[in-house]
């Protein structure tokens, strides 16, 4: 575990793109999720073997990403998205304002998906939940797009979601 | 932002006829309720029909987890009540998540299964989708282009427009392209894994960057509307058994005042002298050979048709041969070479009689005789065709 860290922490990614914005502007429209993703999928998926379908991909996890901060989200501080690459991955480092309470409930969503029962658990979160958790969320992402997720410890009251989308490998 | 990024419309629609619900689109509401309508248009739909539900998201371009959870409950819970009926997913092997996303339904529900309907969707795929066709399209565009360098900015064709060339096979199509007309964006997608898979490789072998090849099914493109000045669509309506979805689809992802460029054959009238008689003979059976793959290889000459049909105006038609004289005889040659061992290798599936492929055979090796007779003529005749979508 901690080598698996301390390699994760040294893997010379490259950063692609990134923005930050005003939370209370963020969560003023829903479709900003929607367009940020879109946008920032077509940005950095041009090189990419299959530019159309990475973008498509790579729009569908990170529009998951930010809906998560976008429900769990206060208008006090600033939200910020930073793309990264290296090889075949994607790094997408997410952070946002998150009240105290919280902390403890995205460490544990995050354990659970490097869990061996993470399967198991996505799919009773399909057939039991009418709408989704954050939980959920980030188990499809684990499931459906192979994402390694992490948490990055930093000062309260933001945390950074880091999650690497090996999504080359799976669109091409 | 720029309206390039706004959504497409999400559509939810049933088909009583065919028992089938279908999602298209992009769907990413920020509760089930937002989607309520369709939900219950599900619902609904389900539960007026008997044998076989099918659901499908062959256009479903995206779709949110709050959307997948709200659908899944629903065909969770109507398997469950309704142990008569069977779900069947009709997803694309081009947007991959709806596979992986919907094929967890089954390890739930067994009732439910998912179906890929482009694994094999057009009666000619697997001849098309081989790796043997990659070299006569090679030596069919080195062809070709030596007529259409001219006749494209006729049609449309000029330098830092938004391009794309739907079927592009191989690829030599947008390379040529990119180099003689520098257009300041080019989309080549096919449904051809290895022939996409060699023109990644030619591509990264000559150092051309900027083309961007896509894996997608030419009658339902994940591309967005309107996006594009110019869209060529080169010897592939007549070999997919729907041409008019495919112009649909090129109408729908041109601008307004752009043009959709196509061309296409009519095999019976490739010629030869000497030999014509048997020359002619071989075209006319292959016509009918291809009709029964439903691919229309006579297509060529009703192009003005097919472009007024699908709502383009200001069509220009035009047509050129392609002969043994037009450069080295022996390019010539090595299409109709091609051509001889892929059509009778089709002949040969079809279950015609050896005599029959043998006679047809012929009439190949003799356009090639033709070809490379000191004072002999082959063509080929091939059509170019455009029309404008209107503003
Ligand atoms: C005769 S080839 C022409 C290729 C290229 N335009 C050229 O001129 O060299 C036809 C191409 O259409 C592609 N094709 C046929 N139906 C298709 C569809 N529905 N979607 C995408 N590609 C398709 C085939 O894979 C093949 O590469």
């Amino acid at each position: 575990m901690v080598v698996a860290e301390q390699q994760r922490a040294e893997t010379p990614f490259e950063p692609l793109l990134q923005f930050e914005m005003e939370m209370g502007a963020f969560l003023s429209d829903w479709h900003h999720c929607d367009h940020l993703s879109t946008f920032m999928a077509r940005m950095i998926s041009h090189n990419r073997t299959d530019p159309v379908r990475h973008s498509n991909f790579f729009s569908s996890a990170l529009n998951e990403l930010l809906e998560v901060s976008f429900r769990g989200g206060s208008s006090d501080g600033s939200i910020g998205c930073a793309i990264y690459r290296h090889e075949a991955t994607e790094r997408v480092k997410l952070t946002f304002p998150c009240p105290p309470g919280q902390r403890q409930f995205y460490q544990e969503a995050v354990s659970k998906t490097r869990r061996g029962n993470a399967y198991a658990r996505y799919l009773d979160a399909i057939s039991t939940d009418f709408a989704p958790s954050r939980e959920a969320v980030l188990l499809d992402l684990a499931i459906n797009f192979d994402a390694e997720i992490h948490l990055e410890e930093n000062d309260p009251p933001t945390i950074t979601l880091v999650v690497d989308l090996p999504l080359e490998g799976i669109v091409s | 932002m720029s309206t390039a990024v706004l959504p497409a419309p999400f559509k939810a629609e049933f088909d009583p006829n065919s028992q089938e619900f279908s999602l298209s689109g992009v769907v990413r509401p920020r509760s089930a309720d937002e989607i309520a309508a369709s939900i219950s248009l599900l619902r609904d739909a389900i539960n007026s029909v008997r044998g076989v539900f099918y659901i499908n998201v062959k256009r479903l371009v995206q779709m949110n987890n709050t959307a997948f959870h709200a659908v899944a409950r629903i065909i969770l819970d109507e398997c469950r009540t309704r142990s008569d009926l069977r779900f069947v997913v009709v997803t694309s092997s081009v947007v991959g998540w709806t596979e992986r996303m919907f094929g967890h339904l089954n390890k739930i529900e067994p009732q439910v299964s998912v179906e890929v309907y482009d694994s094999t969707f057009y009666p000619g795929q697997s001849f098309v989708e081989d790796t043997s066709f990659i070299p006569i399209l090679r030596a069919q565009t080195k062809m070709t282009w030596r007529h259409e360098r001219t006749i494209l900015p006729r049609h449309g064709m000029r330098p830092g427009i938004a391009l794309a060339d739907i079927c592009c096979g191989i690829g030599d199509f947008a390379v040529l392209a990119q180099k003689e007309f520098q257009p300041a964006r080019i989309v080549a997608l096919d449904h051809s894994k290895p022939s996409l898979a060699y023109a990644r490789k030619v591509a990264a072998e000559f150092g051309v960057t900027g083309i961007e090849y896509t894996y997608g099914d030419a009658s339902e493109m994940l591309l967005e509307d309107n996006q594009f000045d110019f869209v060529t669509c080169r010897h592939s309506l007549q070999i997919f058994n729907q041409p008019e979805l495919l112009l649909k689809e090129l109408y729908r992802i041109v601008k307004p005042g752009g043009r959709v460029y196509i061309t296409n054959e009519k095999n019976s009238h490739c010629l030869g002298e000497p030999r014509a008689q048997s020359i002619q003979w071989t075209y006319n059976e292959l016509a009918r050979l291809l009709s029964h793959f439903e691919m229309d290889v006579e297509l060529g000459p009703k192009s003005r048709h097919y472009l007024a049909d699908a709502g383009f105006d200001d069509i220009l038609v035009e047509s050129f041969m392609v002969t043994n004289l037009d450069g080295d005889p022996q390019d010539f040659a090595d299409v109709i070479a091609g051509w001889e061992k892929m059509f009778a290798a089709m002949a040969a599936r079809h279950g015609e009689a050896p005599e029959f492929i043998d006679r047809f055979r012929q009439g190949f090796r003799d356009h090639i005789f033709a070809a490379l007779h000191p004072k002999g003529y082959a063509g080929w005749p091939i059509w170019a065709a455009s029309g404008r979508k209107p503003l």
